[in-house]
């Protein structure tokens, strides 16, 4: 039986996105038209089986399962006849004019649109069912994947499907959440099993027919270029088909991968000197610490009442600065792209991408097309955390396709990962509080000093006495009302790359001020939640929130001796997230017994996968302030792979994780990143409560090791 | 020209004897569960069994372990009680690192029907998650040797 297809568009409610209905043929039938599958959001199947292209990419937050549990709740089927996808970049999936997954926007940003696509999707198949059985739409529902009117089924999803494809299409609301099925319920991951079986086709793993591999060979130091390139003994490497040369480095292509590492690790290549040669770890820190002094460059960010008279006329001063490193993002699949010329003279590119247009336009420059050239297929993620939102790697690897001219593989080895960075920016700061005579916090100035990470990672970067957000995020908008309050931020540049990452500006800036505000604790005397809640007094929510951590945190009840808990409470990404750590230390290593997390997003979608993502968060949370850190060195980044950048291990994670969620009828927040920020501070509060000690600077081990 | 046992099939490879494992099964044999991660084995996403062991295949030549039988995550059975546990906990976030874990769990369960947690630390220790999926890995241990996690 051959179906022809027919796709039916129409703008929903508010036309901000396009839901199509594709009516596919049986297995095995003859295809009788074209379609083009990546502009709609739906394809319904005659065996009623649905596609769903979600605007996200799958890394392991989890929202590609919340989307298709949306999706089956709203049209009325079991969760496993909708599979996921993600499609190219086009219109219906774009957001502010482009396609990306950041922000923790996953499912805040589609809740809302993806159930009225469901909710249209199920609403145009009733009204045909309901028209080809004579019946009113209002009798008619669908329910476990049949259509029904009453008691009894009217005809299989499928055959809706068939039907609704040439009838008018229609618009329909969504349910009522309380009536869903998979949403809000320990609905399992779509994507689990396979991961289990060793199945996904990771970037890493994907192949075309006659493709070669090609390993970079890249600057150590930051915009280096080649001087000169001996490619003789990379040559000699058996399988060695070649060495491309392209600005900043070459690549080795051979027909295997190992035999293109290996050919890597024989070419010789002489790097011309640049004007960063010697920059140093301590060079980028004392700069930053020289910026906390200098007033007449300080950027405003926000300023509540006059925040210098205040703190002229408290009763007591506290005072700290602080300082974090560079850090890396290490996902586990070192990046690598796939790229194929096409006959039409463009090209076809598979790699992990979190923003597709910023990748296919990239592409398209370098190679001189029209994006519409070029067609760019997001595959299973090994990880991202703000590392796959950019496009760094990709003009190498398009030049390097060009020149192949076969599909090529271009994939950097992990000391490339590691080492040619795109890293979290470092950041001192300096936090300054007026306390009057009742130790009542009645002024807070917070200076931020350090690299712009909008001037590196933004195409446009940042103009000069503009505040780059994410070096006050957090600040900006935080829940606290400390009396007169100013946030500044002094620029001081480096060539270091940076990138968004995970949870960004709350990384640092969280773990600034809750750090501090455990300082001006102890130097009110004042119990650091108590002191909390009284900075947080007006909002009921956040004392909620605070309130729940505290009390299933077991705060301030008796610890053994040599263990201490540390609190902190970070608002980002639309939620409102506090934990509490309990830790020790024992032969100077950093021991975490416990945490426990209360978390406010207003709406639970995957409540496993949220908590899972909480789980990765406090881990890489712990991780960064523990352990985390690059040394710059005669300009490069010195640490090149996991022997030298130490990310936590399982010897190293909590016993304990605890997350409790807290839901209500405000705006949906975000979970992929609000998690971490919070984790950070509660440890290091954790210790400053054990050793009496601060941590003003990061990683805590570094700090150790030096005491 | 190796000889190896792959998932119960016997291979002979090609790949020179000096090649690492982790390559000969990727570019030659065409088993991709098994990861580059770091290619020094600090990481443990390319873990696989070596005569029932664990080992990270991407710091052993071939050449080195000829004759030997070799299960990757493509070898486990379907109803394997470490992946079943995998699945129950729900323990994978973006996955890449997972064949490893479960490869290096085998090993364990292998040698210690049922570990505790500083067992099961120091057995894990090799393999790292950048998602963080430490804690559900231990409770999925404990869930496939018939523990209360």
């Amino acid at each position: 039986m051959t179906i022809a297809l027919d796709r039916r568009g129409f703008l929903a409610a508010g036309g901000a996105f396009t839901l199509s209905f594709v009516v596919a043929p049986q297995a095995g039938a003859q295809q009788a038209g074209a379609t083009s599958p990546w502009t709609a959001y739906l394809t319904i199947g005659t065996d009623g089986r649905i596609a769903l292209m979600s605007p996200t990419t799958e890394m392991g937050q989890g929202t590609h399962t919340a989307h298709a549990a949306i999706i089956a709740d709203e049209i009325g089927v079991p969760l496993n006849w909708v599979k996921v996808d993600t499609p190219m970049p086009s219109d219906p999936f774009r957001r502010g004019g482009s396609m990306g997954s950041g922000g923790s926007a996953g499912v805040r940003a589609w809740w809302d649109p993806l159930r009225k696509v469901g909710a249209s999707a199920r609403q145009s198949l009733i009204n045909a069912a309901a028209a080809q059985a004579g019946a009113p739409a209002a009798e008619v529902s669908i329910q476990d994947g049949q259509v029904r009117r009453g008691g009894k089924v009217l005809m299989p999803l499928g055959e809706a499907a068939r039907l609704a494809a040439t009838a008018p299409p229609a618009e329909g609301t969504p349910r009522d959440p309380a009536t869903y099925r998979y949403v809000g319920k320990q609905t399992p991951r779509v994507d689990i099993p396979a991961k289990v079986r060793g199945e996904p086709v990771f970037s890493q793993d994907f192949t075309r027919p006659g493709m070669v591999y090609a390993c970079a060979v890249l600057s150590p130091v930051w915009t280096g270029l080649a001087r000169q390139i001996n490619e003789a003994p990379a040559l000699a490497v058996k399988g060695v088909q070649r060495v491309v040369t392209f600005p900043g480095g070459a690549a080795v292509i051979a027909g295997t991968q190992w035999a293109a590492m290996k050919g890597a690790a024989a070419l010789e290549v002489s790097w011309a000197s640049t004007a960063y040669d010697g920059l140093s770890s301590a060079a980028i820190s004392a700069a930053m610490l020289a910026g906390l002094d200098k007033d007449g460059e300080a950027l405003q960010a926000r300023a509540d009442g006059d925040a210098a008279a205040a703190l002229s006329g408290a009763a007591r001063i506290v005072e700290a600065d602080y300082e974090v490193p560079y850090i890396a993002h290490t996902p586990m699949e070192p990046w690598n792209v796939t790229i194929e010329t096409t006959a039409d003279g463009g090209l076809e590119i598979w790699g992990p991408f979190q923003t597709q247009d910023r990748n296919r336009n990239t592409a398209a420059r370098v190679a001189g097309l029209d994006p519409s050239k070029v067609k760019l297929h997001t595959l299973m993620l090994g990880g991202g955390f703000g590392r796959r939102l950019g496009d760094d790697g990709l003009p190498a690897a398009v030049l390097t396709a060009l020149a192949v001219k076969k599909p090529v593989k271009f994939f950097w080895r992990r000391e490339d990962e590691i080492g040619q960075g795109y890293y979290r920016p470092a950041q001192v700061a300096r936090l300054r509080a007026g306390l009057d005579a009742a130790g009542k916090v009645v002024a807070l100035h917070v200076r931020t000093a350090g690299p712009s990470m909008r001037q590196s990672f933004s195409p446009a970067g940042l103009p000069k006495g503009e505040v780059d957000g994410s070096s006050v995020q957090t600040l900006t908008d935080t829940l606290y009302r400390p009396g007169a309050y100013r946030v500044d931020w002094v620029r001081v540049d480096q060539v270091v790359p940076m990138a968004p990452w995970r949870a960004v500006g709350a990384t640092q800036n969280g773990y600034f001020m809750e750090s501090f505000l455990d300082d001006v604790a102890k130097a009110a005397g004042k119990d650091p939640v108590a002191l909390r809640r009284e900075l947080l007094a007006h909002d009921p929510r956040a004392l909620k929130v605070i309130d729940r951590a505290a009390q299933e945190g077991d705060w301030g009840k008796p610890l053994p001796a040599g263990r201490a808990r540390g609190f902190a409470f970070v608002y980002s990404y639309g939620s409102l997230c506090a934990q509490v750590v309990e830790a020790s230390l024992e032969n100077g290593e950093v021991k975490v017994h416990r945490v426990t997390c209360a978390i406010d997003c207003a709406r639970v979608v995957t409540p496993d996968g949220a908590r899972n993502q909480m789980e990765g968060g406090i881990v890489q949370g712990l991780s960064s302030a523990l352990f985390e850190g690059i040394e710059v060195g005669n300009g490069a980044c010195e640490n090149r792979n996991f022997d030298s950048y130490r990310i936590m291990r399982i010897n190293e994670a909590p016993a304990v994780i605890e997350t409790h969620f807290i839901e209500n009828d405000q705006v949906i927040g975000g979970i992929g990143e609000p998690g971490l920020p919070p984790a950070t501070p509660a440890l290091v509060n954790a210790l400053f409560a054990l050793t009496g000690k601060p941590i003003r600077k990061l990683p805590i081990m570094a700090q150790l090791a030096n005491a | 020209m190796t000889r190896l046992t792959v998932n119960g099939k016997p291979v002979t490879v090609a790949s020179e004897p000096d090649t690492p494992l982790l390559w000969v099964l990727r570019d030659e044999l065409d088993l991709k569960g098994a990861k580059y991660g770091c290619g020094i084995a600090q990481c443990g996403a390319c873990t696989v069994l070596v005569g029932g062991q664990p080992v990270r295949s991407c710091s052993l030549a071939v050449g080195d372990i000829a004759g030997s039988a070799v299960t990757t995550i493509e070898g486990l059975p379907r109803d394997d009680a470490v992946q079943k546990a995998w699945i129950a906990l729900q323990v994978p976030q973006c996955g890449f690192c997972q064949p490893g874990q479960i490869m290096s769990a085998k090993g364990l369960l292998a040698e210690t029907a049922k570990p505790d947690d500083a067992a099961i630390d120091a057995a894990m220790a090799g393999n790292l998650c950048r998602c963080g999926t430490y804690l559900r890995i231990r409770a999925a241990i404990k869930l496939a040797s018939g523990q209360a996690a």
